[in-house]
């Protein structure tokens, strides 16, 4: 690789490839030393990899900052949030394919209501239900003890009757 | 090695497919280094750079479903973190993080100035030049910015930031020729400098 006019250097070929991964460190073994050799004896290359080598310990001198301790935390809890919305979001789409019409809020909402009506409606009908026919049980069982009250009655009637005539005799 | 990572990486990534939550707590365990790193240094602001890293893994779990093994696995990381990043910066996103750089460099330098021991001028000039570095970086064009970051910091091939960049092998190796040349001319006085 000498920088002849017939076998120009890199740099002149338009390589700068090949002293880019000379400089990264990526270079294959093989083609270092002949790198090196004609970094040697080539200005123009010698100076490109100097410069690079400046900006690449310019670079390896950035140090980062440390990530946050709670990073993992909040990204798991984005990732529960959107698992619930999504859940949602499938719901819904389960009932868009039950009405395929979609959801239509202007039938939906008036049905909601008179089905909300009929649900109230019977919670407050029922234990009035329930309450009548109490009544009517304990009316029936008092009207049952009035008549064997008189059954009573007249068969006391009945006995004191023969008591009366011998008494009149 | 790289193979092996790479048959992990994707067979984790396969797993989280199949609802394994352990599978990827340990992908994240794994690259959200890399990735805010990455972040950070092409947005510059630490707090960002997080905020944009977990719309990246959030990103990498909603696809979970539809994810094919066709690519490394670190390609397609970074294919979805540069893309989150050049959409920040597109979006002029970039200027506020800008003032909180200054804002933090003043401050650190006030701190230096603060601090006892013989260390201070030392400290000051690491400082200035570790200002200098990161303004000359983000001075590049987004995507030169992006392209050196991959190439130096995550050693990345041409043929994968080519992948993460969506563009072709001969635009990535222009895309670093130009940003490293700015870099050369900007950077070139702290030669020797350690």
């Amino acid at each position: 690789m000498k920088n002849t006019k017939d076998n120009a250097c890199p740099m002149q070929k338009n390589e700068g490839e090949l002293l880019l991964s000379y400089c990264a460190g990526s270079l294959a073994a093989e083609r270092v030393a002949e790198v090196e050799r004609h970094v040697g004896v080539c200005p123009e290359c010698r100076s490109w990899v100097e410069g690079q080598q400046t900006v690449w310990q310019a670079l390896e001198a950035w140090e980062v900052e440390p990530v946050s301790a709670d990073f993992e935390a909040a990204l798991f809890a984005r990732i529960a949030r959107e698992e619930k919305a999504a859940g949602w979001q499938r719901w819904r789409e389960a009932w868009r394919r039950l009405l395929p019409g979609g959801l239509d809020w202007r039938v939906a909402a008036p049905a909601g209501a008179i089905a909300l009506l009929l649900v109230v409606g019977l919670a407050v009908e029922n234990p009035f239900r329930r309450e009548q026919a109490e009544a009517m049980v304990k009316l029936e069982a008092r009207e049952i003890e009035k008549a064997e009250r008189a059954l009573e009655d007249l068969e006391m009637l009945r006995q004191l009757e023969p008591l009366e005539e011998e008494t009149r005799l | 090695m790289a193979v092996a990572t790479f048959e992990h990486d994707a067979e984790l990534m396969l797993r989280v497919r199949e609802g394994d939550a352990q599978s990827f707590a340990l992908l994240l365990a794994k690259h959200r280094g890399p990735v805010i790193h990455f972040l950070y240094r092409m947005i510059q602001n630490q707090a960002v750079a997080e905020e944009l890293a977990q719309e990246v893994f959030l990103r990498v779990y909603r696809s979970r479903a539809s994810y094919e093994p066709t690519a490394k696995f670190t390609t397609w990381l970074f294919r979805i973190a540069s893309h989150v990043a050049l959409n920040h910066i597109r979006d002029g996103k970039q200027e506020r993080n800008q003032e909180s750089l200054d804002q933090a460099t003043d401050e650190g330098l006030g701190r230096q100035v603060a601090s006892s021991a013989p260390t201070v001028e030392q400290r000051m000039l690491r400082e200035v030049r570790l200002a200098e570095i990161r303004r000359t970086i983000e001075l590049l064009p987004a995507k030169q910015r992006a392209a050196v970051l991959m190439h130096k910091y995550q050693e990345m091939g041409y043929a994968q930031i080519a992948v993460a960049l969506e563009c072709s092998e001969s635009a990535v190796k222009s895309l670093l020729f130009r940003a490293y040349e700015t870099l050369r001319a900007k950077l070139a006085h702290m030669a020797g400098r350690g």
